[in-house]
């Protein structure tokens, strides 16, 4: 599913930072994977690379037999709008936009049918459990209720690679301990690739893989006990 | 597309809505300046045209000639083969006592022999002659159109007091007309008189303005034509309505076509006041931008939301602008009527209204201009990568980007301008538009640069007198590169726009002002029209002799001009007691002196030209000018070449000897009279009134006064300058107050932490009007070399282009200074809502604000 080979991240600048030092790993389709690691360590950098958002400076970024770091922006962009989701710390909802409108977004950029735009986006807010709060804008939404809102605007596109970038960062325990599941649920019904950064060992536990980072290198990669299989 | 433009711009513009409303304004003052201008010059332009078809009637030729048609003339035409008809005419603009009428078209035509040429609607129940013979016997009579009638109250046997060269004179309505075809010439504003009452009425003299002919059935124009050239000789001219409507279209539409510079000014600005908003919406919405871009949406994508969205406000603001250019459209129509009827003796009079293709021009133009100000920052938009966008900071901390290219082009194009401005004007219009698309393109790439270093220099100036609000304003000004050098690009430019033309104005009056006090040098000017350009009297030239005798006058000048073609062009040629002219004055000659002028002129016959004449013509000392006149064509050649400002298109001097001689006409313009030393210029000017009392009309101004009065008709003339002045005042304002609340919002979390430390409202308040004085400043800073570049480009090249003039450098220290006075005001008072904004602002809402 997801293979980095040699993935080096080089930021230009006064100074040069080297975010990520020369990674190699790789990810199986179905997998629920965490990566871990003290700030700076490059997880942020890794997860950018992987969704897309970001080409590496040197080394292959594939992700379904397509490298990334070679495609062109547009290709890059139409990868992001069917081959890959993405969950943020900060959710990144946009505001001024009703929570249906919100998880349709995706769909909309795909140019989607309206008709069918209405039906996924009602399965994957009921699937969240948010059917009721369509009509809402984000500001009237609690912590959990809008990682939510992001979690269904992940699902809506139905995309293989599910990637969280703090997903429970923001939230309490019990508000992140809802999140978990529901993604621990979506990993284990509908077969989504899933990779978590976070710095939270209870996030990290709840995942079947836990790869650690340190200086942009791999650190660790072991199974966790006890996560999902 | 649409649910991103229905959703997220929409929902952008409804938090927005003062800024919306900002960068809506800048496409609605180009647009309304475009249509207001357009329809208003479309209005008077085919007004002309109109009125020309509409008075000629069911004539098919007519024949003029400079100076007026002899009488005689049209016996001769009568009698030969193929001429149905033919009827004199007589055409003078006049003011009813009642200003608020407007003007009034009067006709002067033989009544009994015109009914061939046109129809007056005198048949059916609605209109009326009430008695032809009474109409004819009495010199007060005249007819109106229902329409006008209706507008003054005027009934027929009532009379209406109106402005002609004699004083006011009452007329007698003898007769209305039916409105249709020919009284709706000149929008209705049309009085007919017998054409020998109007002979009388204006100075003609035993002239006719022109001759009207129908030709007999089966003749054709090409014969007619031919016919009358050939019987009538080069002095006449002789060609159908419609050519001659296209000539005075032609000429009128050459004048107004400077407004155009306006139009296409207010536009510019308005590109830059949207570049500047988009920018800023683009930076306020990096967040969005990159959520869209992380969710799928391409860089295309991206960039089309942005320029949907630029489309949208250009077909508002088209739209918008259009309706609120209707309500100056009639204000430019009176002011360009005005100039046109003094420059040219023509204008039009009526209701603009505004054409579809206006409606659609300026439509498109509202969408061009937004589209294009809004490319650069869609443009940007679509290169936002997301992790760039969701890293807090970085987009306002990058730097404007390769600005040492961003010189190097700048200073390339600028370089070039000035390079090319320094050679002799080539190549017409595509010259002069390389020159400024050259020359503007130089400065926007350098204002960005400028700008920060400028401010580098004035923010530690600013600190040290206001040490917190200098700072806070300093911070903001250099922390917002690509803000505030957008914000001070567009306060620059227009200022520039403002300063150049100005300083071009300043130079040609100054130049016209010295021209003057050196060729006016006599004592009294008598004149019997006020108009200087197109004289409605002429006085005969019998009656030098008269005021000769007058005691205390030592000598009597006699001025005569006329505007003739001359190789397509209207020039002017004038005519004077040179022998007398050359004992008062002293030319500043290009070529030959004194003596070879005056040998030349007084002995010899020849003529002389003013330089610009020279140069457009390319014609000097030992060349030949030849002239139409109605003894034929005449070769004068050239004594001497002098500087003189008495026409745009060159001026040909000749002996009043040699003028009677050729053309046969002896009637003066004006009387230049010196006295006598010792006697009373005053005294003598009231012996030449009570002389002309109740015999001609007669104007008596000291050269003082006659001197004022030619410069209040220039002032009236570069009117233009106050219109763009008021523009580029209303830019800044609008550029200043849409940079100022962008920078409160931009900043509130930031106000917000400031005010949690200790600062007092007053503090951000005097921070924020500081800023507003400082990007003012450094906008008029940057426009003073720039203005004068302007200036002088306007003054050298293309002033040399169109008028062969040369002229010195006159820097507009009266704009400057007006410019001085207001700028402050105006920023003050653009600071003044952003700044109750801050003041206002809740302090922990701030903090959390994002």
């Amino acid at each position: 599913m997801l293979k980095l080979q040699d993935v080096t991240k080089i930021y230009a600048g006064k100074s040069e930072v080297n975010a990520l030092a020369g990674i190699t790993l790789a990810i199986s389709a179905g997998e629920m994977v965490a990566i871990m690691g003290p700030s700076g360590s490059g997880k942020s950098t890794l997860l950018n690379l992987l969704g897309g958002l970001d080409v590496p400076t040197s080394g292959q970024v594939i992700v379904a037999g397509t490298d990334l770091a070679m495609e062109s922006e547009k290709g890059r962009s139409l990868f992001r709008r069917t081959g890959v989701s993405y969950i943020f710390q900060a959710y990144h909802l946009m505001p001024t936009l009703r929570v249906s409108q919100n998880v349709a977004l995706p769909l909309h950029l795909a140019g989607m049918a309206t008709k069918e735009i209405e039906t996924k986006v009602a399965r994957a807010l009921k699937e969240v459990g948010l059917e009721s709060r369509g009509g809402h804008l984000p500001d009237e939404l609690s912590g959990g209720e809008r990682q939510r809102v992001a979690i269904a605007r992940a699902l809506v596109t139905d995309a293989p690679l599910l990637l969280a970038d703090e997903p429970t960062g923001n939230l309490d325990s019990a508000r992140g301990e809802e999140i978990l599941q529901l993604l621990k649920r979506i990993n284990c019904e509908r077969g989504t690739t899933i990779v978590i950064v976070t710095h939270d060992h209870n996030a990290a536990s709840a995942c079947a893989r836990l790869i650690k980072l340190r200086d942009g290198r791999v650190e660790g990669d072991s199974a966790v006990a006890g996560g999902v299989a | 597309m649409r649910f991103l433009l229905r959703t997220l711009s929409l929902s952008y513009v409804r938090r927005h809505t003062a800024k919306t409303v900002l960068t809506l304004l800048g496409v609605i003052v180009g647009v309304a300046t475009f249509s207001s201008i357009e329809s208003a010059k479309g209005t008077l332009v085919k007004g002309i045209r109109s009125t020309v078809d509409r008075v000629a009637g069911k004539a098919q030729l007519q024949i003029t000639m400079e100076g007026g048609v002899p009488e005689a003339v049209q016996e001769q035409v009568r009698a030969l083969p193929g001429i149905r008809a033919t009827s004199p005419v007589i055409e003078q603009i006049v003011t009813p006592e009642k200003g608020e009428l407007g003007s009034l078209m009067v006709i002067g035509i033989d009544l009994l022999g015109d009914r061939e040429m046109r129809d007056y609607g005198f048949e059916g129940d609605d209109a009326d002659l009430d008695d032809p013979l009474l109409f004819l016997a009495q010199p007060d009579s005249a007819i109106f159109t229902r329409q006008f009638a209706g507008k003054a109250g005027l009934k027929s046997g009532g009379s209406i007091a109106i402005k002609v060269p004699k004083g006011v004179k009452r007329v007698a309505a003898r007769g209305l007309l039916t409105p249709k075809g020919f009284s709706e010439a000149f929008g209705g504003n049309l009085m007919v008189v017998d054409v020998y009452a109007a002979q009388e009425l204006f100075g003609r003299g035993r002239r006719f303005d022109r001759l009207d002919v129908r030709l007999d059935e089966g003749v054709s124009i090409a014969t007619g034509i031919a016919t009358l050239e050939k019987t009538l000789g080069p002095a006449f001219r002789v060609e159908t309505p419609g050519k001659r409507g296209e000539q005075m279209e032609k000429i009128v539409a050459n004048f107004v076509a400077g407004f155009n510079i306006s139009s296409g000014f207010a536009l510019a600005i308005g590109i830059f006041l949207i570049f500047n908003a988009f920018n800023v919406a683009v930076n306020r919405r990096r967040r969005d931008i990159g959520t869209l871009r992380a969710l799928g949406a391409t860089p295309r994508q991206v960039q089309l939301l942005f320029l949907a969205e630029a489309l949208v406000i250009g077909i508002v603001g088209g739209l918008l602008g259009t309706l609120a250019g209707t309500t100056f459209s009639q204000a430019f129509l009176k002011m360009m009527g005005q100039t046109t009827e003094t420059l040219y003796g023509v204008t039009s009079s009526g209701i603009v209204h505004l054409p579809p293709v206006v409606v659609l021009e300026s439509l498109c133009l509202g969408i061009i201009a937004s589209l294009i100000g809004a490319w650069g920052p869609a443009l940007t938009a679509s290169r936002i990568s997301p992790t760039e966008a969701f890293a807090k900071g970085t987009f306002q901390a990058r730097p404007p980007g390769r600005s040492g290219l961003r010189i190097t082009v700048g200073v390339i194009a600028l370089g070039s301008a000035i390079l090319m401005a320094l050679r002799p004007p080539f190549g017409g219009n595509p010259f002069i538009f390389t020159e400024l698309l050259l020359g503007g393109a130089g400065i926007v790439l350098l204002v960005g640069p400028l700008t920060l270093l400028l401010l580098l220099g004035l923010v530690p100036l600013a600190t040290r007198f206001a040490p917190v609000a200098g700072r806070l304003s300093g911070d903001t000004l250099l922390g917002n590169a690509r803000r505030t050098s957008g914000t001070i690009m567009a306060m620059a430019l227009s200022l520039t726009f403002v300063l150049g033309l100005g300083g071009y104005m300043g130079s040609t009056k100054k130049a016209l002002e010295r021209w003057m006090n050196d060729s006016l040098t006599c004592d009294l000017f008598v004149r019997a029209s006020a108009n200087f350009n197109r004289p409605d009297f002429l006085f005969p030239g019998g009656l030098r002799d008269d005021l000769q005798q007058l005691p205390g006058v030592k000598s009597v000048e006699s001025f005569r001009a006329i505007r003739p073609l001359y190789q397509g062009r209207q020039i002017q040629v004038t005519s004077i007691e040179y022998n007398l002219l050359l004992e008062r004055i002293k030319y500043d000659f290009t070529q030959g002196d004194v003596a070879a002028m005056r040998r030349g002129l007084i002995q010899e016959g020849k003529c002389v030209v003013s330089d610009n004449f020279s140069r457009r013509y390319k014609l000097g000392v030992g060349q030949r000018v030849e002239l139409v006149t109605p003894s034929g064509k005449v070769s004068f050649p050239i004594a001497a070449v002098v500087r003189d400002y008495g026409s745009d298109q060159g001026t040909v001097m000749l002996d009043r000897s040699q003028f009677i001689r050729y053309w046969q006409d002896d009637r003066v313009d004006i009387y230049d009279v010196s006295v006598l030393p010792g006697s009373n210029v005053g005294q003598v000017r009231d012996l030449i009134r009570t002389m002309l009392a109740g015999r001609y009309p007669a104007l008596v101004s000291t050269r003082q006064e006659f001197i004022a009065e030619i410069t209040k008709a220039l002032d009236a003339f570069y009117a233009l300058t106050r219109v763009t002045l008021f523009l580029a005042l209303l830019v800044a304002f609008l550029g200043i107050v849409s940079a100022l609340l962008i920078s409160v919002a931009e900043r509130t979390r930031e106000i917000g932490i400031l005010k949690a430390l200790g600062a007092f409202p007053a503090q951000l308040a005097r921070g924020i009007v500081l800023e507003a004085l400082l990007l003012a400043l450094a906008g008029l800073v940057l426009a003073l070399p720039a203005g004068n570049l302007f200036a002088f480009f306007m003054e050298g090249p293309l002033a040399e282009l169109f008028t062969g003039w040369i002229m010195s450098h006159h820097y507009p220290w009266e704009i400057l200074l007006q410019l001085l006075v207001a700028l402050p005001l105006i920023s003050a008072l653009a600071a003044w809502i952003p700044a109750r904004q801050a003041g206002k602002m809740k302090i922990v809402e701030a903090i959390e604000y994002e």
